[in-house]
């Protein structure tokens, strides 16, 4: 092998991928972090402002606003998807005629475009013309709630709809835990007259506790990557009431064109991604060396 | 009914279950059933709402969707005959296929050459291992502007390259991160053997290694095109040419485009979808093996 590895053999294997990566990857990160200290926009002269656009941040309320909104997703989906998709998981690996099928239907949204998925659940939210209030209004509820560009609904619509979207690939991941799990364990806990509750509280679960790590981890990444979802159902609105910290950023630097700050913020998001990847990455090593 | 998901465990016997266990199992087993039937029906009602309206007309939509006595193909005819969908399929086809093949090509021979080949300074192939990684843990949201502007600057801006560069960087991290697990473990037998049949670095490479990574490669060929299929972002920012637009590009205009013609709008939305339900029923498998791969097997 090594006679094969002369330099220019060496160089010929690495120069596209490392090409194209530098200058499509590595290169725009540089220049993101370089405009994050500049007041570059649309029109004028761009300067170094040093860490101004950081300290904006604090004093912005709309920031702040769609940190929140994005909390709020995320508190949607610690609470319902993560909770239910276990509870999926639990249903379909007991002897469910039809369970392979109801796993594919139930995973199915995760390989939609998101923008489809978008447009889909506007059709089920809208507050006039959406499903869910044909229903309501059916059942004579007078003035069913506005789910999708009101003032207070938006962010905890749209956890629903990234539950939607989500629970079929967390379920599976669970789904595959619960199958590995060591099937004399559950047969003991039987045999010592553990019910079925009782064996899902104090076998089941705590032997899956690197699943529930693994699927928290996948979650919040997850969830501070919403975008096409706002991008549809509210577009952001009324009055930037529904961004989250990702359309926040999207809207900062494509539609009101403050490119410095918006790069600024799109560092804050990516500060954050790579603390959570890092967590991710421990929790995988963990797992790999248990 | 046999287990549909390649990635679980094989199916655990319970015939050894005791006796007197079994009747107040099956009822409750009986109920899990029900509830699960219940939930996969819920689940997919969205999906079937859309199919649904797509066979509403108009007024019906808007005053009485729930109302199924009028369904017609009307709206289909009125999709066809207005929306380009051919060219939205035709674009989204071209970016996947030379993205997703370059991409594959291009991420194993880096990641051979950082595995398997010899580094006179083993310090550089572990820094540009890491090089490489580093990208896994950055959203893409961060690479939207500069990659708009340095399309300008390249002159690449309204070509289909503006798009095909940042799809090859940023499945990169990730393709190279499988190749490079998988050709740590490889077996060095088979490459010697090779070598003293006379193989140069071509023939080792890309006649004997690639093709024995198959599985690998066909996990990364389902995860990169269901990627570029469904992306958005960097389409709603580098595509400024109607000619050029893509599936989600498309999807994203069809509220602006069809403003209250919802029928055709569902019509439209039910063209894009039902496609790739189909797609995905038939690889379902190997899709969703490929889709959960690093989080399932430890």
């Amino acid at each position: 092998m090594k006679w094969l590895s002369t330099r220019r053999a060496l160089a010929l294997m690495i120069a596209p991928a490392l090409a194209v990566y530098s200058l499509y990857f590595a290169y725009p990160i540089v220049y993101s972090l370089y405009q994050s200290f500049t007041n570059a926009q649309a029109f004028g002269s761009t300067t170094l402002v040093g860490a101004k656009n950081y300290t904006q941040m604090v004093h912005d309320t709309l920031f702040w606003g769609s940190l929140r909104n994005t909390g709020i997703i995320l508190l949607v989906a610690l609470v319902i998807l993560l909770p239910g998709a276990f509870f999926l998981a639990h249903l379909l690996s007991g002897h469910v005629r039809g369970g392979g099928a109801l796993r594919a239907m139930i995973f199915a949204p995760n390989v939609i475009a998101p923008i489809l998925i978008g447009l889909i659940w506007v059709f089920i939210l809208d507050p006039h013309i959406g499903l869910v209030n044909s229903l309501l209004r059916t059942l004579g509820v007078a003035h069913p709630p506005v789910w999708i560009g009101g003032t207070s609904l938006s962010p905890w619509s749209i956890g629903v709809v990234y539950t939607w979207q989500t629970v079929g690939f967390i379920m599976t991941i669970f789904y595959a835990g619960i199958r590995m799990l060591p099937h004399d364990v559950m047969e003991a806990a039987s045999l010592d007259g553990a019910t079925g509750w009782q064996r899902l509280r104090y076998v089941t679960v705590p032997m899956l506790q690197e699943t529930f790590g693994i699927t928290t981890v996948l979650v919040v990444t997850g969830v501070f990557k919403i975008f096409e979802l706002v991008f549809q159902l509210t577009g952001g609105g009324p009055v930037h009431l529904s961004e989250t910290l990702v359309s926040y950023t999207y809207w900062m630097t494509f539609s009101n064109q403050k490119y410095g700050y918006g790069m600024a913020l799109a560092v804050v998001i990516s500060l954050l991604g790579v603390v959570v990847t890092v967590a991710q990455m421990a929790f995988m090593r963990r797992r790999r060396a248990s | 009914m046999s287990s549909t998901l390649s990635t679980t465990a094989p199916r655990l016997a319970r015939r050894d279950a005791p006796t007197q266990e079994r009747r107040p199992r099956r009822r409750r087993l009986g109920v899990a059933a029900i509830v699960a039937y219940l939930v996969t029906f819920v689940l997919i009602l969205p999906m079937a709402w859309v199919v649904l309206l797509s066979f509403q007309s108009n007024d019906n939509i808007l005053r009485d969707p729930l109302n199924f006595s009028h369904l017609s193909w009307a709206n289909y005819s009125t999709a066809m005959s207005t929306l380009n969908l051919m060219t939205m399929y035709k674009n989204t086809l071209i970016l996947a296929i030379v993205s997703v093949s370059v991409g594959v090509v291009i991420s194993f021979m880096a990641a051979y050459a950082l595995t398997r080949m010899v580094f006179r300074r083993p310090g550089l192939q572990k820094s540009l291992r890491f090089y490489f990684l580093a990208g896994l843990a950055i959203p893409v949201y961060i690479l939207l502007f500069p990659v708009y502007k340095l399309n300008i600057e390249l002159g690449l801006y309204g070509t289909y390259a503006a798009l095909i560069l940042p799809y090859i960087a940023t499945q990169l991290p990730f393709n190279v991160l499988l190749f490079t697990g998988f050709l740590t473990d490889f077996p060095g037998e088979i490459e010697e053997a090779a070598i003293i049949d006379g193989a140069g670095l071509f023939t080792l490479s890309w006649r004997v290694v690639f093709p024995l990574m198959r599985p690998v490669i066909a996990t990364l060929l389902i995860l990169n095109i269901i990627y570029v299929w469904n992306e958005f972002p960097f389409a709603v920012t580098l595509i400024n040419n109607p000619a050029m637009t893509t599936i989600s590009l498309g999807v994203s205009q069809f509220q602006g485009f069809w403003t209250v013609d919802y029928g055709a709008m569902m019509a439209s939305a039910t063209l894009v979808l039902l496609p790739q339900l189909a797609l995905y029923g038939i690889f379902q498998r190997y899709v969703v093996a490929g889709m959960t791969f690093g989080a399932v097997k430890g």
